[in-house]
Parts: structure tokens; sequence; C-alpha cells
């Protein structure tokens, strides 16, 4: 059996940077070897605010990455997010050449050229063009054009662009602490390979990154990529809004919503206190238990409701997930916010962490890991094997954009 | 070492003499209740319009008003007629009331009787030269317009004549008790705490303790015009419980979680407690309390001991706001739906807004322009003690979060969706009041 290639993926999050380390093998499984993860500071909403503080962050992540897994990093595949990253999808359309009858593979470049001469604001650049569907000569439902005959080709895409300097400033704060940065990935494609198997994504499936900075979203539909985006709210927002709210500092903030905190409310006895420990260890203030959870219902409600209106005007039609909705990220930790995105999305929600990779359980059971082991699986898939030919390579585009069949 | 006896007997002249008053048929009603807290029956005197009332009344003295007025009936809620029936009977009560040092008034506002002769009541009380407190309800929002305009001219007309008006608004009721209990028990939690605060002032001025607080204190610290008092009663017993009956006496609804503290220029602070009472307890209770008083606020600390409280420990706070405040008061939202079951959102705050001067003519709408006729119909429009405590905490929010209401996110670049900066805590914007 072949030695796999090792991938490492790095994720440079609000509240944590993590770094994990993968092998993946020739069968197409991926086997985590180890998660590195350091508390993150100098990053807010997803995108760097502290060059140099982040930096130091990375380096530890990096640090205790290597060790877990005994391995030297060299590369890594960077996960990206942010509000200023946006999507749309747009098709291309090519026509073959007379000579030729059959489709082949210098088309497929062509016709993503041709997809991406939409103007994107200046200060933008690509940062993926997902292939959604091809239609040769009109005809809707083409799953693998090459060898066909036809005269025009064309396909849709999903293209995600953002503002170049900031993600070449994530780009180069890695570089500083040492690593090649092989390639930039949306965050939420990148943790929707390991959320969602093939079934799901062809089914149809809203997947929500609910982070420390950002909520990172991604809908699939019939295999493809739909619609993907970031909204800056994340659970700093909450902790935030505990702090304000009760009067208390951030970190007992932080505390309080991790142990205490529910999304659900008119569930507890009016007057239930909860009393925070003083540094003392007296009995210090006391804050109703409904007042927090009404502050942590508020912030999450409009969170959601505004990502529900994102997708409703992007035309995403939510009864046809048939996956339903996947929960990752940090926050889908919170007591009662599955019932919460249930109701709001109309769908069936289930509360997921990485599940199509294999190595040790409690690297990657933690949802706060998915994009980090995401970004393992988008490496396998865009890493062209030892020689697997032309219909290898395509597999592994293809299976990238969901339509992977067989 | 020489037991000092705790109780010596003073001599008839320097005991005050406590008159209590239960005016109107909720006045009367509150009567029955320090009946059973154990208020001499000799002290109580029932007045109402409405014979059947004192009929069942359990109080020592009653006092018919108004006879020829309301002929033994009540007074339908008219308090014109009310304060006619006082002065009918000008005679009988100033006789009741002679002779008394320290009177407290009864009283349920919005209603005739009760808003009609209060008023006129605690001027002849005053005459009487006694300290005057009233303890005054306000009707629940959903009695409407009609009686919150009644109640707020009598409570005008009381702040004008009384010392001290402690007053308790029924919506707050939702606030001492659970929204789904038995629709007796919010009553009986106002008839308690009206108990539980008379009995507490009685006995401050009472008992002679150690550290004595006399009438006079009491009158330093709540007398002024328009001075609204600020009352918590608290009681505990057990090993932490100097920390309890703080947490108690500051979770009284007239409390407003002891936030109102902040405001005041004097503060009463009076402890109580058996024999066992240790300077510790009364160490940790004022430091916490502390926390909660403004840098300025001049402490005035009583304490006494009472073989009859032993196990036991009584805390007392009571304070006055003082016309001092308007300068910072906001223009107070339009009023949410103040008993709405299951949600503790009563009012709520303004968002971090500029001062706004009232186009209300009576002034900063927070204390109302003495009024001196009742019958004047030019008293506050809009209900002033609604209107002063959403002010009041309106005023908590501004001040809280003028000036960081980004917290965390202060320097960071703000998220705008649909005009609103997503930064600024959504239950901020979405106005659910924060306790």
């Amino acid at each position: 059996m072949g030695k796999g290639n090792l991938f490492v993926g790095l994720e440079i999050g609000t509240s944590k940077i993590c770094v994990a380390v993968g092998e993946g093998r020739p069968d197409g499984t991926v086997k985590i070897l180890g998660v590195g993860e350091e508390p993150s500071r100098g990053v807010r909403k997803g995108e760097i605010v502290d060059f140099e503080t982040a930096g130091k962050c990375i380096r530890s992540a990096l640090a205790f990455a290597e060790e877990k897994s005994d391995v030297a990093i060299g590369a890594v595949y960077l996960a990206v997010t942010g509000a200023h990253i946006q999507c749309f999808n747009n098709r291309g359309a090519i026509t073959i050449p007379e000579e030729r009858d059959e489709i082949c593979e210098e088309d497929f470049d062509e016709v993503q050229a041709s997809a991406r001469e939409v103007s994107i604001p200046a200060p933008n650049v690509f940062i993926h063009s997902l292939l959604q569907h091809y239609y040769v000569d009109g005809q809707d439902g083409v799953l693998n054009p090459v060898g066909m005959c036809g005269r025009r080709l064309e396909a849709d895409f999903h293209i995600i662009h953002g503002i170049a300097n900031r993600v070449k400033n994530s780009v180069r704060c890695v570089k500083e602490v040492g690593p090649e940065v092989i390639d930039v990935v949306f965050a939420p494609l990148a943790t929707a390979q390991v959320v969602l198997d093939i079934n799901q994504k062809g089914l149809g499936a809203l997947v929500i990154d609910m982070g420390g900075g950002t909520t990172d979203f991604i809908v699939y539909v019939n295999g493809a990529v739909k619609m993907s985006g970031c909204v800056p709210i994340g659970g700093d927002h909450i902790t935030n809004d505990i702090s304000l709210g009760l009067r208390i500092p951030i970190n007992r903030a932080e505390k309080l919503k991790r142990e205490e905190g529910s999304v659900t409310i008119g569930a507890s006895v009016p007057g239930d206190m909860i009393v925070l420990k003083d540094e003392t260890g007296f009995a210090g203030k006391e804050v109703e238990r409904e007042m927090l959870n009404s502050i942590i219902h508020c912030r999450v409600r409009e969170n959601l409701e505004l990502l529900r209106t994102q997708l409703d005007e992007g035309g995403v039609a939510l009864d046809y997930l048939g996956a339903g909705l996947m929960l990752t990220g940090g926050c889908s930790l919170l007591d009662g916010i599955r019932e919460l995105a249930e109701e709001i999305f109309g769908l069936q929600a289930h509360l997921t962490h990485a599940t199509t990779v294999s190595g040790n359980i409690s690297a990657f059971e933690n949802p706060q890991f998915s994009t980090a082991i995401g970004l393992i699986k988008y490496a396998q898939a865009m890493t062209p094997e030892q020689p697997r030919g032309l219909f290898g390579w395509l597999k592994d585009k293809l299976a990238l954009a969901g339509m992977w069949l067989w | 070492m020489i037991e000092l006896p705790r109780h010596s007997s003073p001599s008839a002249a320097t005991e005050p003499v406590v008159k209590i008053l239960g005016i109107g048929g909720a006045g009367v009603n509150a009567l029955d209740r320090l009946l059973l807290d154990g208020v001499p029956a000799t002290d109580l005197v029932a007045v109402n319009t409405d014979v059947q009332s004192l009929v069942a009344s359990v109080a020592g003295d009653k006092v018919q008003i108004g006879r020829a007025t309301t002929r033994g009936l009540g007074t339908g809620g008219d308090p014109e007629l009310g304060y006619i029936a006082a002065e009918e009977s000008a005679e009988e009560l100033r006789s009741v009331l002679e002779g008394a040092s320290l009177v407290f008034l009864l009283v349920g506002l919005g209603g005739g009787t009760g808003s009609g002769a209060a008023p006129l009541i605690a001027n002849y009380a005053r005459q009487a030269n006694a300290l005057v407190v009233v303890f005054a309800t306000l009707p629940f929002t959903f009695e409407r317009k009609r009686r919150m305009d009644q109640a707020s001219e009598a409570l005008a007309a009381l702040q004008q004549q009384a010392d001290v008006v402690v007053c308790f608004e029924n919506d707050r009721m939702s606030d001492a008790v659970d929204p789904h209990a038995g629709i007796e028990e919010p009553f009986d939690a106002a008839d308690q705490i009206l108990s539980q605060s008379v009995r507490a002032i009685a006995a401050l001025v009472g008992q002679r303790g150690l550290l004595h607080l006399g009438l006079d204190a009491l009158a330093t610290t709540l007398r002024g015009q328009n001075a609204r008092c600020v009352f918590g009663f608290g009681e505990a017993e057990g090993d932490n419980r100097a920390h309890e009956a703080l947490g108690r006496a500051l979770k009284s609804p007239l409390l407003d979680r002891g936030r109102l503290l902040d405001d005041t220029a004097h503060v009463i602070v009076h402890v109580a407690g058996g024999p066992d009472l240790t300077l510790n307890e009364v160490q940790i209770l004022m430091e916490e309390l502390n926390r909660h008083l403004g840098e300025e606020t001049h402490v005035l600390f009583g304490c006494a001991t009472d073989a009859a409280l032993r196990g036991r420990l009584r805390v007392t706070i009571l304070s006055a706001l003082g016309a001092a405040a308007p300068a910072r008061f906001v223009q107070p939202p339009a009023p949410v739906a103040r008993v709405a079951p299951g949600r503790p959102a009563t009012v709520e705050p303004e968002p971090p807004a500029q001062i706004v001067a009232f186009p209300d003519p009576l002034g900063d709408g927070d204390h109302p322009v003495a009024k001196p006729s009742i019958a004047s119909g030019a008293a506050a429009r809009k209900s002033s003690a609604e209107a002063e405590k959403a002010a009041r905490e309106a005023k908590q929010a501004v001040l809280q979060f003028e000036s960081a209401n980004r917290g965390r996110f202060e320097k960071s670049e703000p998220t705008i969706v649909n005009g609103e900066d997503l930064d600024v805590p959504t239950y901020l914007r979405r106005n659910l009041k924060g306790r």
C-alpha cells in the first residue's frame, strides 16, 4: 500500500487558530494524524487586524500540530473568510471549433475562463470557480461531456471572489511564520467536504459554520454549490452582548456563555439566578438565567434570520434541500441552537463535525475543527495522484464539485 | 461584664406615636395585612366613604368620611367626591391624627376615595406636626388612562403634602411574583410589601438601637420637595444571612435591583438582629451595599438588636430620589406591554440617544410640578410614575452604553446591515429591557 500524501490545513479563526495534519490515502480516504490549536488573538470577524500577534499565534499552533502529528510542516492549505467574500453564479459558453467534433479537456479551461469574464470589483480577486453543471448544445444534465459531440459547450459556475489585499494579508502572515501556502480556500467550502457526504450533496444541503467571528454558509443543490457566503457575526458577538448586557468583563462573559448559556428562552424558572464566583471564590454577582438566555437568543436569532434573508434573496429554495441543515463550528455547541435553526430555516437541523475522515476520534469530533480538517479533504481532491490518468483527475475535480457519482 | 438593659423603657414623651391610616378600598384592605403581621389594631385607622368596607375592616379605629356627600356608598371612582368627603369629615380626621408624631397613609391611587381624600388627609397630618409617610399603589397600565391620570394627579398632590411618598406600581407585581401565579398572589404580595415597609419604618424609629436613627434622621433623608422614596427591605436567617438579607432588600421592586441607589444623596441603612448579630456580618453587609451606592452618597447607618429577632437579620434601606435628578432623564419611549406573562421585559431603555427636552409642558416630565388643588386638570398628562420609571431605566441605559456600546468591537470596522450597526448588541437594538 503506497504511502499517501500529507496535507496540512490551516484556519486562522477569530477564536482559535487551528492546524490539521492528515494523510490522503490512495483509495481516497483521509486519515487525520493530529490537530493543533491555539487561542487566536489579533483576529476579528474572521480577518487579521493585528499582524504580529496573529503571526505569533499561528506559529504556536503550527508547533503544536507538528508535535501532535510528528510531521514537519512545510506547506499548508489556508482557509479564508470574511464579510468581503462574495459569490455569484455565472454561465460560461464556448463554441467548439469547426474542425473538432468532440469535446475535450482544453475546452473546460476555456469555458471556465469565459464564465469568469464578468466584472468583479477592482480590488477583488477570484478565489474559486466551482463547476456546477454542463450543458452541451443546450442539453441539461450532462455530467461529463468529455468525448461527447457537440457544437456549443456551456457551464454554470459558482464564482467566489474577495478583496485581494485581505486575502494576501492572510497569506503573507502565514508565509512570515514559515510555511508556504499552496492554495487559498473559502472556509465553508472546506467545511462542507467533511461535513457532507456525496449523497447529502446530491439531495441538497445547507451547511452553517458558526464560529467565533463569522458565520459561514454554503448551499449544495443537486450536488453542486449553489450559494455560499459569510456573515460577519459570530460567537464573539454573543459574548460581547453578554458582557455589555450583564455588565461583566469579556472573559467572564465567555465563560458564562460556554458553561451556562442557552439559546432557549422561557424555559427557566423566573428568578432562577446564576451566581458568578468572584476571583476570591466568594459569591460575586448574580445574574438571572432568563436574562442571559434572552441576550443570547436575540443575537443568535438575528444572525440566523439575516442568513435566511440572504438565502431567500439568493433564490435558494430551502424546501428542496433534502439533506437538511448541518450546523457546525463552535457556536453549534450552544444549547438549543439546533431547535432555533430548525424553526428559522424550516429544515431538519443536525449538529455535525468532520465525519468523512478517519483517525484519532477526539481530533475531529470537535465541531470547531471542521474547517481545518475539511481543508485536508479539499487538498486531497485537488491534488493529482500518482498517475491516475485523465479520468482520475477529472474524477477529483468533479468530486469536489460534488458530482461524483460512481 | 455589665449588661446594660437593652430595652430601657423610654419616657412616653420620646416614644413616637404612630398612626397608620388606610384610605379608600385598597388602603383599608392593606390594614388587614398589617394586623396579620402583628401591628396592634389600636394603631390602625380605616378611613373610607364606603360603609361596607369599614364594617368588614379589622382596624381599631374607623372613620366614615363624607356621610352627607356619599351617604355611605363609595365615590364611584371620582376623586372630587373623595376630596369633598374628606373635607366634610375634617373634624373627625383631625382628632384621630392629633398627637401623632409619625403618620402612615396607605392608599391605592386611581380611584375616588383614595386619590381624592389622601392628599387632604396628608395635609391635616402635617398640620398636626407629624412626619407623614405615604405608601401609595399606582394602577395597572391596563386600567387605562383615566385612572392613571387620576392617580398621577393624586400623587402629585401627595408629594406636595407628605414628607415621603413611597410608590408601588401594580405593574411591578410581575417582578415580585411569578406571572403565572394565581391572581390573588400578586395582590397579596403587594399587601405584604406595604406591610413590611410600614413595619420596617416604624421599627426604625421606634427601636432604641445601639446606633439610633430618629425621626430627625428620617426627615433629613426623606424630606424634600417632591421626594420619591426608594425603599428596600430584606430579612434572612441562617449562615449567610447578611448576604441573603441584603440580596432580598436589593431585590425589592421598589429598589429596582439596587440601581436606584446610585442616584441618591442620602441613604438610611438600618440593620436589626438578635443578640447574636455580629460585627462581621454588619461589615460584610455594608461592604456589599457600598458597591451599589454612588460615590457621593451619604450613608446614615443605624443598628439595633431585639431579642425577638434572635437568629434573624433584617436590613432596611431607605432613601429618596430628590428633584435634583431630572437633568439626566431621557425622553421615555412608548411603554411596551408591562405585564406580559413569561417575559422579563418591562419598559425598554432608550438606545444611546441625546437627552431630549420634553414637549410636555410639565417640565422634564420627571417630577410633576406641585399643584395645590387636586381638582386642577393641568397635572401630568402622561402617567408621571410611568414616565419616571421609564426615564430612570432609560437613564441607566444612557449612562451605561454611551461610551462602550460596541464593547469588543470598538475599534473594528462596523458591520452595517439595513441601517443597523450589527456590532451593537442585538438585545439593545431590539429594546429588550436590561436588568
